[in-house]
C-alpha cells in the first residue's frame, strides 16, 4: 500500500512544481489560462465531491461559485480596505459559500435524483434573479474594479505573487478534499451513494451526513468564486445562471467522475476548447456538445478513465 | 377604475400564458414519466420546432403547414435521439441520460446557428387570427384566444388517449413499472421510442404555436426550459393533469406578479415553486417519493 | 514568439509580407521593422448569438474603410485581429486580456455588451491600452469610470433619450407610461428622457420596469391600455424588443396610444422580425440610413455593393466612426504608436465628417458629441420598412458627470 501512496505523493509534487514554475516558461495569456483551469478546478471538484463521491448531481452548484465571489468583491471593494487582507479574500467567501450551500442543502437533501436536480437548479436561478435585480451587488453590471489582496504582507497585483497564491490554494483545496473522500467520513458518504436505504438501516444519521458533504462542496466552491473575482476583476449574476453549474458538470464527466483529479483536467479541455478553439471556427459550442455526448456514451469515466484502461492505472 | 374588467383581461393574459406554458411543458413530464429522463434537451425540441416552422414557412408560406411539419420533423430527431443515444444508456444510470441531454443542448443550439445564422426571427400569425376580440374594457389579440382554446384540446385528446386507449394503458403501465409492463409482454423499447419521439414532437409544436407572440433564436430553448422545468416540478413529474394545473398556476402567478408586484416579478415563480416543494416535495399531482 | 497564437501569426505572415525575410540582416532593420510592423486593432465583439449581427455590422464598416486605405496608413500595415466575446462578461475579460498580453494590439475596441465594459474597464486603464468603445454604452464611462485611454465613438445610454424628452413632450403626448427592461441601463434612460420631459410639462402617467429577456408582455400592455396614457416611451433591445413591439401591436395598443422609444428599439437587428408590427413607432437614435448628406450616401451605397445588399445601421457607423478615428489619428502621428500621449491627444482631436454629421470627442470625457440626435418614424420605403428622419436635436453632449480627465 505504501508504494503507490509515494508513487502518488511524488507525482503530486512533480505537478504541483511544474504548475508553480509555468510562469518562467511561458508568456503572460498561457500563464493566465492555468491560473483560470486551476480556478474552475476547484470549483470543478468541489462538484465532483458532491457528484462523484456523494452521489448527488447538482444542478445549482453555481450559486456558491456566485455567493462566494459577490462576497469577495463586496469585502475588497469595501470602504478602507479593512477586509483586504485574507479575511475577505479567502475566509468570508469561504463562510459565504458554506452558509448558503447550508440553507439549499437543509431543502435540497430531503429529495434526490431528478428531484434533487430540479431544486438545487431552482435554488441557483433565485440567486441569479435576485442578483440580477439588486442594486447594492451592482444588478446587471455586476461588480467590477475588485483588487487583489496583501496577503501576509504581500500586494498579490500582478506576476508570481499572484501565480504562487492561486496555485497553492488550488494544492491546499486537492489535498483537503483528497483528504475528506478518504476519511471515515468520505466513505460513509460514499456508502451512502451506494445504498442509502442500507446506510440508514445500520444507523447512520444519513441526512446529516450529506449535508455536511454538501456545505464542504460549497464552501470550496466560494472559496473558487472568490479566487474568480480577483482574477478577473470582476463578478456578474452570470457567474449564478444555471449554465454555470452545467459547466462544471460537463468539467466532472469530460474528466473523470469520482477522481477528483480529472475535474482539473476536464476544466482545462473546457477552457482550453473555449479560448482556443473559438479563436479559429465560430463552431466551438458543436466541438464541446460533441464531445460531451461522445464522453457520455463511450468513456463514462472521462478523460482519467480512459488513461486508466490505455496504461493499467488503478485508482 | 373598475376592477373587475383589469382583473378578468390580466387573468385572460394569465390563460393564455399559462396556456403556451402547458404546450411546453407536458412533453416533458410525458417523458419523465415513461423514461425517467428529465430531457435537458426539451428546451432545443421548442427551439427547434420553431425553426422547421419557419423554413416550412418559407417554402410555403401557410402557418397551418408548419404547425403540422414542425412537430413531425422534431418528432423524428427525438426518435432518433432516443434510439442512438438514449437507448444505450438505459443500463447505467439515469443521470447519465439527463447529462447526455444537456450536451444535446450545445449541439443542436450550434447546428441551428449554422444553418439560419444567429439573427432574431419571427412567425407570423394565422391570417384569420391576426385582429383582435373586444369585450368590454378587454381586449385580448384573437391569436391568443386561439392558444388558449388549441391547448385545451390539446390536453383532452392527450387525456383521452392516456386514460381511454390501449395506447394509453400501455404508457400508464410504463410510467407505474416499466419492468412489470415489459413482463406482461409489452415491447417497452418502443413504447419508450414512442414516448419520447411524441414527448419532442410536443415541444415541437409549442415552438411553433409560440411563434407568433415571440421571436425565435438559437439560444431560445435555454431561457425557456426554467418555466417548463418549474412547471413540471410544482404540477408533480410525470403527471399529465399536474403539468395542466401547474401551468395555470405559473401562468397566472406570474401574470399577477407582473401586475401587483413587478419589482420581484423575475422571482415570483421560482418562490412559488420552492413553497411547493417545501410543502409537497413530489408536487401537486407526482408520484409519492420512494 | 511563444506568445503567438496560430491564427495571428498567420496572418501577420501574410499581411506583413517580406518583413520575416529582412529581419535577419541587422539591427537597425529590427528597429525600423519595429516602427514598419502592422498596427494591430483587436476587436472584443459577439460574432455568434443573437448578437452577432451587431458585431459583424461593426466589423464590416471598419473592413470598408481600411480597404479605402488599402489596409496600410502612413506606411504601416492594418491588420484586425478578432475575437468573439459571447455577450458573457468573464469571456470578453478573457479574450481582452489575450489581445492585451498575447498579441500586443495597439487599440482595442468593442465590446457590444455593457457589462464586458466594466470588466474590461481596469485591465485597459492599468494597461494603458487605448479602448475605443464602438458599442456599449454605459453611462460610467463618461462619468465617474471615465479614463484618459477610453474614447467612446457610439453613444452613452444617455444621450438618444435625453432629447427625447422634450420633443415627446412638445409633438407626440403630455402623458406618457415609460416602460425598460428592468436594470440599470434602462432606468438611466427613463431617467435621462424625464429631464427634458418633465420640464416641457409632461406628465408620466405610470412606470414598469419587466424583466429582461420576458416573453410575455401582456399584463404590461393591458396596464398600459387601463392608465389612460396617450403615449409610450420604450427602451429594449435584441429579442426584448421584437416581442414587445409584436406584442404591441397584437394588443391593438397602437391604434391610439403611440409608441416611442430610444434608437435601439427599431434598428435593423430587430427591425425585420418586427416587420409591420413597427410601422409608425418614433425613435431618437443618432443614425439612421436615411440620412441625406453626402458622406451617409456614399456610405450606403459602398457598404450595400461591399457586403451584397446590407443596408448599413446604427451598429455599422459606429464601426465607421471608429476605423476612421484611427486612420485620421495614425496619419496625424505618422504611424508612430509607441508614444501612447501623442497617439491620445490625436485621436481626442479627431474631427470629420461622418454619416452622422460632423463628428468629435468631447473633451471633458472622451466621449462623441452627438452632432444630432434624429427623431425617426418606421415607414415603409424602397426595399422594406426604415426608420426615416423626421425632426433632429442638435449638439447632445452627455454631462460627463463625476469624469474628471487628467488634462
Amino acid at each position: 500500500m505504501t508504494r503507490p501512496g509515494g508513487l502518488r505523493a511524488w507525482g503530486f509534487a512533480i505537478i504541483l512544481v511544474a504548475v508553480l514554475a509555468f510562469p518562467a516558461a511561458f508568456g503572460r495569456y498561457p500563464v493566465k489560462l492555468l491560473q483560470e483551469i486551476l480556478i474552475w478546478g476547484i470549483y470543478a471538484m468541489s462538484l465532483d465531491l458532491l457528484m462523484g463521491y456523494a452521489g448527488m448531481v447538482s444542478f445549482g452548484h453555481s450559486a456558491f461559485f456566485g455567493v462566494g465571489g459577490y462576497a469577495a468583491a463586496l469585502a475588497l471593494t469595501g470602504p478602507g480596505g479593512a477586509l483586504g487582507g485574507p479575511l475577505g479574500a479567502l475566509l468570508l467567501p469561504a463562510a459565504a459559500g458554506a452558509l448558503a450551500a447550508l440553507v439549499v442543502g437543509f431543502f435540497s437533501i430531503r429529495v434526490s435524483g431528478v428531484y434533487f436536480i430540479m431544486l438545487t437548479l431552482a435554488f441557483s436561478q433565485m440567486f441569479y434573479a435576485y442578483a440580477f435585480q439588486t442594486a447594492w451587488l451592482g444588478a446587471e453590471d455586476g461588480i467590477t474594479g475588485v483588487p487583489r489582496p496583501a496577503l501576509l504582507g504581500v500586494p498579490t497585483g500582478e506576476g508570481w505573487a499572484f501565480h504562487v497564491y492561486v496555485v497553492a490554494i488550488t494544492a491546499l483545496a486537492a489535498l483537503f478534499l483528497w483528504r475528506v473522500v478518504r476519511s471515515p467520513f468520505g466513505h460513509v458518504l460514499a456508502g451512502i451513494h451506494e445504498n442509502e436505504e442500507r446506510m440508514t438501516a445500520v444507523g447512520y444519521p444519513v441526512r446529516r451526513y450529506k449535508l455536511l458533504g454538501f456545505v464542504l462542496a460549497g464552501t470550496l466552491a466560494g472559496l473558487a468564486g472568490s479566487l474568480y473575482a480577483q482574477f478577473s476583476g470582476s463578478i456578474t449574476p452570470d457567474a449564478f445562471f444555471w449554465t454555470t453549474s452545467g459547466e462544471a458538470l460537463l468539467m466532472v464527466i469530460i474528466g473523470g467522475t469520482g477522481t477528483l483529479g480529472g475535474a482539473v483536467l476536464g476544466a482545462a479541455a473546457f477552457i482550453l476548447l473555449q479560448s482556443l478553439v473559438s479563436t479559429y471556427t465560430e463552431r466551438w459550442m458543436l466541438i464541446l456538445g460533441v464531445t460531451f455526448v461522445l464522453f457520455v456514451l463511450f468513456a463514462p469515466g472521462g478523460i482519467v478513465g480512459a488513461l486508466r484502461g490505455r496504461i493499467g492505472l488503478r485508482a | 377604475m373598475p376592477f373587475l374588467p383589469d382583473f378578468l383581461g390580466q387573468a385572460l393574459n394569465g390563460l393564455a400564458y399559462g396556456a403556451l406554458l402547458f404546450l411546453l411543458s407536458v412533453g416533458l413530464t410525458l417523458i419523465f414519466g415513461m423514461l425517467d429522463i428529465v430531457n435537458l434537451a426539451h428546451g432545443s425540441f421548442y427551439m427547434l420546432g420553431a425553426y422547421a416552422g419557419l423554413a416550412t414557412l418559407a417554402v410555403t408560406g401557410n402557418f397551418w403547414l408548419a404547425a403540422l411539419a414542425a412537430p413531425i420533423a422534431v418528432g423524428l430527431i427525438g426518435a432518433l435521439v432516443e434510439r442512438g443515444l438514449l437507448r444505450p444508456l438505459y443500463r447505467r444510470s439515469p443521470l447519465d441520460q439527463v447529462l447526455l441531454t444537456f450536451g444535446l443542448i450545445y449541439l443542436f443550439e450550434d447546428l441551428v446557428k449554422w444553418g439560419w445564422g444567429g439573427r432574431i426571427r419571427s412567425i407570423s400569425p394565422p391570417e384569420v387570427f391576426s385582429g383582435r376580440v373586444s369585450f368590454g374594457r378587454v381586449t385580448l389579440p384573437s391569436y391568443r384566444l386561439f392558444v388558449i382554446a388549441f391547448c385545451l384540446v390539446v390536453a383532452l385528446v392527450l387525456w383521452l388517449v392516456i386514460e381511454k386507449t390501449r395506447l394509453g394503458a400501455v404508457i400508464r403501465a410504463g410510467v407505474y413499472d416499466a419492468e412489470m409492463a415489459a413482463g406482461l409482454g409489452i415491447d417497452t423499447g418502443r413504447v419508450f421510442t414512442f414516448v419520447f419521439a411524441f414527448g419532442a414532437a410536443l415541444g415541437g409544436l409549442s415552438g411553433v404555436i409560440a411563434g407568433p407572440i415571440q421571436s425565435a433564436y438559437p439560444s431560445m430553448g435555454v431561457s425557456i426550459l426554467i418555466p417548463a422545468l418549474i412547471v413540471v416540478v410544482v404540477g408533480g413529474l410525470g403527471s399529465l393533469k399536474g403539468s395542466f394545473v401547474g401551468s395555470l398556476i405559473i401562468g397566472q402567478a406570474e401574470t399577477f406578479g407582473k401586475v401587483w408586484l413587478p419589482g420581484v416579478s423575475m422571482l415570483m415563480i421560482y418562490v412559488v415553486m420552492a413553497l411547493i416543494v417545501v410543502l409537497r416535495p413530489q408536487g401537486l399531482f407526482g408520484r409519492p417519493l420512494r | 514568439m511563444d506568445q503567438l497564437t496560430r491564427r495571428t501569426f498567420l496572418r501577420g505572415a501574410v499581411i506583413g509580407g517580406g518583413t520575416v525575410a529582412s529581419s535577419t540582416v541587422g539591427p537597425w532593420v529590427l528597429r525600423a521593422r519595429a516602427q514598419g510592423g502592422p498596427v494591430k486593432i483587436g476587436l472584443v465583439l459577439p460574432y455568434t448569438g443573437v448578437y452577432a449581427e451587431l458585431g459583424n455590422s461593426i466589423t464590416q464598416a471598419m473592413e470598408l474603410v481600411f480597404a479605402r486605405e488599402n489596409w496600410t496608413v502612413a506606411g504601416r500595415k492594418i491588420e484586425m485581429i478578432k475575437e468573439d466575446d459571447e455577450m458573457k462578461p468573464p469571456v470578453g475579460v478573457r479574450k481582452t486580456e489575450k489581445l492585451i498580453d498575447s498579441d500586443k494590439v495597439d487599440i482595442l475596441t468593442g465590446p457590444v455588451h455593457s457589462g464586458i465594459l466594466m470588466g474590461m474597464r481596469d485591465k485597459v486603464h492599468n494597461s494603458k491600452t487605448i479602448l475605443i468603445v464602438s458599442n456599449a454604452g454605459a453611462d460610467a464611462i463618461s462619468r465617474e469610470r471615465c479614463s484618459k485611454w477610453i474614447f467612446r465613438t457610439s453613444f452613452s445610454n444617455w444621450q438618444p433619450c435625453q432629447p427625447m424628452g422634450g420633443w415627446v413632450a412638445k409633438n407626440v403626448a403630455k402623458e406618457v407610461f415609460l416602460i425598460a427592461p428592468n436594470y440599470q441601463a434602462g432606468k438611466d434612460m427613463m431617467g435621462a428622457f424625464q429631464e427634458t420631459f418633465t420640464p416641457a410639462g409632461g406628465k408620466v402617467v405610470a412606470e414598469d420596469y419587466p424583466k429582461l429577456g420576458e416573453t410575455d408582455y401582456a399584463p404590461y400592455l393591458t396596464k398600459i391600455r387601463q392608465s389612460g396614457a396617450k403615449a409610450v416611451f420604450a427602451f429594449f433591445s435584441g429579442t426584448d424588443a421584437v416581442n414587445f413591439v409584436k406584442q404591441y401591436d397584437g394588443f391593438g395598443l397602437k391604434e391610439g396610444i403611440r409608441l416611442t422609444g430610444a434608437g435601439f428599439l427599431t434598428e435593423p437587428d430587430v427591425l425585420p422580425a418586427q416587420g409591420k408590427a413597427a410601422l409608425g413607432t418614433l425613435t431618437g437614435h443618432f443614425y439612421t440610413p436615411q440620412l441625406d448628406n453626402p458622406v451617409n450616401v456614399r456610405f450606403v451605397k459602398e457598404f450595400r455593393e461591399k457586403f451584397g445588399g446590407k443596408t448599413p445601421d446604427g451598429f455599422a457607423c459606429q464601426g465607421y466612426d471608429t476605423a476612421e478615428v484611427i486612420v485620421r489619428a495614425l496619419k496625424a502621428v505618422n504611424g508612430n504608436t509607441q508614444d501612447k500621449d501623442k497617439l491620445v491627444a490625436a485621436i481626442a482631436a479627431t474631427e470629420f465628417d461622418s454619416p452622422r454629421g460632423r463628428f468629435r470627442f468631447d473633451p471633458k470625457t472622451h466621449n462623441v458629441i452627438q452632432p444630432f440626435i434624429y427623431i425617426r418614424e418606421v415607414r415603409e420605403v424602397a426595399g422594406g420598412l426604415n426608420n426615416v428622419p423626421i425632426d433632429k436635436v442638435a449638439d447632445v453632449r452627455d454631462p460627463g458627470t463625476g469624469c474628471t480627465l487628467p488634462a
